[in-house]
């Protein structure tokens, strides 16, 4: 298994030199630089300032250059200092690192709380009226927006009922709740219909039917049997979405001011903070690869039949 | 049986853990702003992307944040005239064209104690001049000496506007000595930092403030809420005491309400646009005066921009002396607008609604871009009173419009800028209206303003100043060089019981020692 994650590991570098080269491609062809952003709101300042400036931050040179620098950087540990803030990008990451954890942690752990027991439900009550109860609940919370849902929530809430703070704050914990319920209602709505459907699937094969058939009790098909079957399916998603909540949910941090990576990204991104924006692009293929190794090895546990490696999973 | 009653009652446990929860949540609601002596101030003005998270006035645009939230103060300040008086200096003295005497006040101390002195503002603003980046070129000091309570200036070329650049909210006056700490500098203000993150500014009362007012609250947090909708509710909610930077449709919500005041300014921030003198339908001046008459400022600050604007003549608001009240342009005139383009040659021969000359329609494109919510709006004003006359207007609002800029590929171009910042003129026209200015977008020239311009660069003094401004200005609206929409009026909503917090026309001072709670 070691040599597995191992070579996983491996197979991470290439990756990182592929994504980083192109977002710091894809950088170049913008109309300005982080230089002309810092200086936006001073038009008096001349080229020749722009131009100290540029050759300070090492902007001046081509682009392979700048490239080889960053990556010199990173694979010796230094990943750099934001351009506009001065800050280093290490520091800066570690800063918002808790509070998206935090969030990601509770939006999960709510999500499964709702969509495990309403799928299954489902599923047992298939085409009747709890059913088509969830269904539906799960079609709106599918099509409805994060931000729409974000501002509703805080309009009845926190604004009509006052039960919770519209903004986040260190201080009261309670803040956490709508900006997970938020997330949590989106994924939850997904996870609800996937389950429901991998439910229904397990519950028509024959290893279900030849254990009623050796009178074993319903309860126990479901929720030990049937249930663990189902844990591929619900790891699958959960690697996706820890994937993504942990490269942070700018809308979402956004409404409930919530100070995490991924508000961070969108105003590195609008500042053309490249250090920032290559360190979080390297933390979100790290995550993925990460994410996914941890899935692959948790579909093992839940299923023997799975191999490693070489794609042997039969 | 059996197994759906578990399944029910899993449920019900589920919805019951939910509402307790929800119920400890109960009393959350509005603990932060609740406290007599706390201050809680949501802001869409502080932050990464503002470049003025810190407290540091010689980093980039920190020097806002250090002037507004009551840290830093600097030797002059601007009245409501946009008028320069003294703030920590008590007078000064033009020795010559390029040396001033300023004297300190003697009662100044920073907020560890130390007494503000010739020499302590001499080394602020050594470091000033070697960490900022635009400070050097504004002051252009060649050299300084502190004596006492004075220092002298000495300045390599004549810079008439020095004392409104030591004005710059960069002027502000620190302990260079005490250094920087966790972001946070040591200032004279009435308040000082406690913590500084890139979302909030915590402040304690400066114990030591020289001022005869001495500031009223024991803590002061300043929030910043980058959502318009987020910073509303917030406010309706309780948890803030006072919020800057609503969106114009929900300010209505705190107007001629009981529960709260509102502050208005008008700041010198103008959205205006550029006609692009190398189009040649723009060329004529006809053509320009047209367009300029045809769109209706009045009813794109009333209904457009919920009246939180006012219609602008020239690049500056009225209450400065060199402002609306000292110049003239076109007024709205859509008939005479259809005459003028007619008299330039341009006539709907096709019928199909667009005026044409030698078998092409009158097109324009016009650039634009959207992180100012107020431009989109007025894109959309200007198409619709343009077509009323037979002006085809495609509108290219765009945050990629850079790309566009470069590639010349506009034939009016509209922004938003902040005209005289330091309440001189000289910062718009150096900027906008010379053949070498970085953002002359319409490639104006005129011998004249070079000319002018040249002549204020020499002069002293804010009458003779003013009165040269006028001049330009009234050329540029002659020359129909700029079309000018509005002025931003900048809005405070805070809650009844806020005293002494009020908009400025600088956009500088938002927290003083004059600030408090019933």
């Amino acid at each position: 298994m070691r040599k597995y994650v191992f070579q996983r590991f491996l197979q991470l570098i290439p990756i990182l030199v592929g994504i980083t080269f192109l977002t710091f491609g894809m950088m170049q062809f913008a109309a300005d630089d982080a230089v002309d952003v810092m200086f936006e709101q001073s038009g008096g300042v001349t080229e020749e300032v722009k131009a100290a400036k540029r050759a300070e931050l090492g902007l001046d040179q081509a682009f392979l250059v700048q490239y080889g620098h960053w990556l010199q950087g990173v694979v010796t540990g230094d990943m750099g200092r934001s351009y506009i803030s001065g800050k280093l990008v290490f520091d800066t990451f570690m800063d918002k690192m808790p509070a998206t954890v935090e969030l990601m942690l509770a939006s999960v752990g709510l999500t499964l709380l709702f969509a495990i027991p309403l799928g299954i439900y489902a599923a047992v009550r298939q085409n009747r009226w709890p059913d088509y109860i969830i269904r539906f609940l799960t079609f709106v919370g599918n099509s409805l927006p994060n931000f729409f849902v974000g501002l509703l929530l805080i309009y009845f809430l926190a604004l009509q009922a006052g039960l919770f703070p519209v903004m986040s704050s260190a201080d009261n914990p309670l803040s956490v709740v709508l900006p997970a319920v938020t997330l949590a209602i989106a994924m939850g709505a997904k996870y609800t219909r996937q389950i429901r459907a991998v439910v229904l699937e397990e519950l028509a094969k024959p290893y279900v039917a030849g254990a009623r058939a050796r009178g074993v009790p319903e309860r126990w098909i479901l929720w030990r049997d049937v249930l663990k079957s189902s844990f591929i399916t619900i790891i699958t998603l959960l690697a996706l979405s820890v994937g993504s909540l942990l490269g942070g949910t700018a809308i979402v941090e956004s409404i409930f001011m919530w100070d995490g990576v991924g508000k961070m990204a969108v105003d590195a991104i609008l500042m053309r903070d490249y250090p920032l924006i290559q360190s979080y692009v390297v933390w979100m293929s790290f995550i993925y690869v990460s994410v996914n190794l941890a899935a692959d090895l948790l579909y093992h546990y839940f299923d023997p039949r799975i191999r490693y490696g070489k794609g042997d999973n039969a | 049986m059996k197994k759906q009653h578990n399944i029910k009652m899993a449920l019900a446990v589920l919805v019951t853990a939910a509402l307790l929860a929800s119920g400890c949540g109960s009393q959350s609601g509005s603990k932060s702003a609740g406290d007599a002596k706390t201050f809680t101030y949501g802001t869409v003005a502080y932050g990464v992307s503002n470049q003025n998270t810190g407290t540091n006035p010689h980093d980039t645009y920190v020097g806002w944040s250090s002037i507004r939230y009551g840290i830093g103060e600097t030797l002059f300040r601007f009245t409501n005239t946009m008028e320069l008086e003294p703030w920590l200096a008590k007078d000064y003295e033009q020795i010559d064209d390029y040396t001033v005497k300023i004297n300190l006040k003697d009662n100044i101390c920073f907020s560890n104690g130390k007494k503000v002195t010739g020499e302590a503002v001499k080394a602020c603003f050594e470091d000033l001049l070697q960490k900022h980046d635009r400070a050097p070129k504004d002051l252009k000091i060649e050299s300084m000496t502190a004596d006492g309570q004075s220092i002298t200036i000495k300045s390599k070329e004549k810079v008439p506007a020095l004392l409104n650049y030591l004005s710059d909210p960069y002027g502000c006056i620190i302990d260079v000595e005490a250094g920087e700490h966790d972001k946070i500098v040591i200032g004279t203000g009435p308040y000082e930092a406690t913590s500084v993150s890139d979302t909030e500014i915590d402040l304690k009362k400066n114990e030591n403030y020289w001022g005869e007012t001495k500031p009223h609250m024991d803590k002061i947090v300043v929030k910043s809420i980058t959502d318009g909708d987020t910073l509303t509710m917030a406010m309706q909610n309780g948890e803030l005491d006072a919020v800057q930077g609503l969106p114009y449709s929900n300010l209505e919500l705190f107007q001629n309400n009981d529960k709260y005041n509102v502050s208005q300014a008008d700041t010198s921030r103008i959205y205006q646009v550029a006609f692009n003198f190398k189009t040649p339908a723009l060329q004529d001046l006809r053509v320009r005066q047209a367009i300029s008459m045809a769109i209706d400022k009045e009813n794109f600050t009333k209904v457009l921009l919920h009246g939180q604007g006012t219609p602008a003549v020239g690049p500056f608001p009225a209450s400065m002396t060199f402002g609306d009240n000292a110049v003239h342009t076109v007024a709205f005139d859509k008939e005479k607008a259809k005459g003028l383009l007619k008299e330039a040659g341009y006539a709907d021969t096709d019928g199909d609604g667009y005026v044409d000359k030698d078998g092409k329609n009158l097109e324009l494109r016009y650039l634009t871009y959207t992180s100012r919510q107020e431009l989109p709006l007025l894109a959309e004003a200007a198409q619709a009173d343009l077509k009323d006359i037979g002006i085809k207007l495609d509108v290219n609002a765009t945050n990629n419009y850079k790309n566009f800029l470069k590639s010349g590929e506009y034939d009016l171009y509209s922004n938003a800028f902040v005209t005289a910042p330091t309440g001189d003129p000289e910062y718009y026209f150096s900027t906008h209206v010379l053949k070498s200015s970085a953002y002359n977008m319409g490639f104006y020239y005129n011998d004249r303003i070079e000319s002018l311009e040249e002549q204020l660069r020499n002069t002293f003094g804010a009458d003779k100043r003013s009165s040269i401004a006028i001049q330009m200005e009234q050329q540029i609206l002659d020359d129909c060089a700029y079309f000018y929409a509005s002025h931003l009026r900048m809005s405070f909503v805070m809650k009844k019981n806020v005293k002494g917090f009020a908009a400025h026309p600088s956009d500088y001072y938002e927290i003083t020692p004059e600030l408090a709670k019933d």
